[in-house]
């Protein structure tokens, strides 16, 4: 009993910090329908930065997401400006192209700055435990979970009771209806991006504690994170989170009462079981094709 | 108060507005009618700046509206309601007129002050302000897409048939709002398919027909206009077996 309790706690925990990692990806999907395979590399970057700065300056890796946050927000606004916004209105599978690439050259030019080797930040607390009773919750996993929720929490805010996540939100339902109302095709979207890429701040800043990385461990991260979102819905926050859950929860109980190796199987197992009876995912909606006036 | 000149206006695949010299007085209600595809929604985008013509002018006043932003025209006070699907289905009722005011979000007081009116007008936006957009019926939706157009309180009304797929009550609803906004000063340019419905309800009428204005009047002429019942022959299917199936002089009302 307790051995589940404790797998059950644990993944959600996890779960909280995938939540936090998908839901840049599924927003910038939602609203420009442009699918960011480069949010993996996005996040083993600011992990590395994050581990540079804890490294040089012994700033708490965790914390040092006010830092990478406000960074990421600004690098995905220029990327967008400068890069993306040239995709505009092409299909999808272009996007996964151009970042793809943009993966590619973070990849780059992390093997070549920071070298291919794993890292890992370790703070003091790094091995230490809350004991709740019986159970046993790593402090890192408790600091990433709560930095998550607060990230989350912040985003929801920002999307539902602000005009920037007021006219995202808008783009996202209805572009032309967006654009009756005067909400700027452009700058609505490069802020979308920016969100996006910020939500890989505190991320990657999780990440350097939580997980060893090196620059090629994007891959791994994607494709857990586009699993996430394709479970979910693609475009829904909601389902984000309820597809980072059940991840997290797949890995802890398969890792429990099995092995880690099975860990991501079961969780594709699960993708593939939802979407035999809702290609769309757990909370997608089909796209609208009579949506065009 | 608004007036097309030339304009030449297309979707990158040759022309579809081939012409078009409209004028709407200040107050008046214009209510242009011609068959599917005969460029009437293109001539609301036009004004409206969701699409820039290649040649022609579209003035409002002294104002220079083509050319501009989408935006831009917004700020200058022309609103458009477009023939379908303009509402944030997931967003409440409530929040979809707020997003009218886009642009004067900054003016928080100005905002709630329009909200508050627009609410007298439209009762149903404070009634249903919860509910989701997309949990609405065809003719709530066409009330609260006229209402979210009036946050800006605008000068020039773009209607895209505001009767499609309404039944009677809300059409009658949304033509008594119609009808109150007249009232107001408010211009209107009005598109419909319901030719007789359209036609009563507006000052002047205009048939268009392949991209170019046929005819021009006050509604009544248009209405009574021989070449009316001519034009609609060459409509859409439904229009032409509506033409097919009744005699010649009722073929100028062909419902929905
Ligand atoms: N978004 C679009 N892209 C390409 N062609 C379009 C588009 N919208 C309308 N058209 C074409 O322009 C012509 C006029 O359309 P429209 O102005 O919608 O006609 P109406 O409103 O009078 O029925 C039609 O032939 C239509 O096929
Ligand atoms: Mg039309």
């Amino acid at each position: 009993m307790t051995e589940l309790l404790q797998a059950v706690i644990l993944g959600l925990l996890i779960g909280g910090v995938y939540a936090l990692m998908a839901s840049g990806l599924t927003l910038v999907f939602g609203v420009m329908n442009i699918i960011n395979v480069a949010q993996g590399a996005f996040l083993i970057f600011v992990a590395m930065v994050t581990w540079w700065l804890w490294k040089h300056t012994g700033i708490d890796p965790i914390l040092a997401s006010v830092i990478t946050t406000p960074m990421m927000f600004g690098l995905g606004w220029v990327l967008y400006r400068t890069v993306i916004v040239r995709i505009r209105g092409s299909s999808p599978s272009m996007s996964v192209l151009l970042t793809f690439g943009l993966a590619l050259t973070i990849e780059g030019v992390l093997n070549l700055t920071a070298g291919n080797k794993f890292k890992s930040a370790t703070p003091s607390y790094f091995e230490e435990s809350f004991r709740v009773g019986s159970i046993a919750l790593p402090k890192a996993q408790v600091y990433g979970f709560v930095a998550a929720i607060l990230v989350l929490g912040a985003l929801y805010v920002v999307l539902t009771r602000t005009w920037t996540g007021r006219a995202i939100r808008a783009s996202a339902q209805n572009p032309s209806g967006a654009a009756l109302v005067g909400v700027g095709a452009t700058s609505t979207a490069a802020l979308a991006f920016a969100l996006g890429a910020s939500t890989s701040g505190v991320g990657g800043s999780i990440l350097s504690v939580l997980y060893p990385f090196f620059p090629a461990s994007h891959y791994d991260w994607i494709s857990r994170l586009l699993g996430i979102i394709v479970l979910g819905g693609m475009g829904s926050l909601p389902g984000a989170l309820v597809g980072a859950l059940v991840l997290g929860l797949a890995e802890t109980l398969t890792a429990t009462y099995g092995s880690l190796r099975w860990a991501t199987l079961v969780f594709y197992v699960v993708i593939l079981a939802v979407l035999l009876f809702r290609p769309q995912g757990l909370f997608g909606t089909r796209l609208r094709e009579d949506a065009v006036a | 108060m608004l007036e097309l000149t030339g304009v030449v206006a297309g979707y990158g695949g040759g022309a579809v507005l081939q012409g078009v010299d409209l004028v709407c007085d200040e107050g008046t209600i214009t209510c242009v009618v011609g068959p599917n595809g005969a460029g009437k929604s293109t001539v609301l985008r036009v004004v409206s700046g969701l699409l820039t013509p290649s040649e022609g002018t579209v003035m409002m006043g002294d104002i220079q509206l083509s050319g501009q932003s989408a935006a831009a025209i917004l700020r200058a006070g022309v609103t458009q309601v477009p023939q379908s699907q303009a509402l944030f289905p997931h967003m409440s009722v409530r929040e979809n007129v707020l997003m009218g005011g886009f642009l004067i979000r900054r003016d928080k007081k100005l905002l709630m002050s329009r909200l508050e009116q627009v609410q007298q007008l439209v009762p149903l936006v404070a009634d249903r302000a919860a509910q989701h957009g997309g949990n609405l019926s065809g003719g709530q939706r066409r009330m609260v897409e006229i209402a979210r157009c009036l946050m800006l309180d605008p000068k020039v009304l773009l209607l895209d048939e505001p009767s499609l797929g309404l039944d009677p009550r809300s059409l009658a609803a949304v033509a008594e709002l119609i009808n109150r906004l007249h009232g107001d000063g408010v211009t209107v340019l009005l598109v419909e398919q319901n030719v007789r419905l359209g036609l009563g309800l507006a000052t002047h009428g205009v048939v268009m027909e392949g991209g170019k204005v046929r005819l021009t009047g006050s509604a009544t002429e248009v209405m009574n206009h021989p070449e009316i019942a001519t034009l609609y022959l060459g409509g859409t299917s439904a229009t032409t077996k509506a033409a097919d199936a009744v005699p010649h002089d009722s073929a100028g009302a062909p419902s929905q």
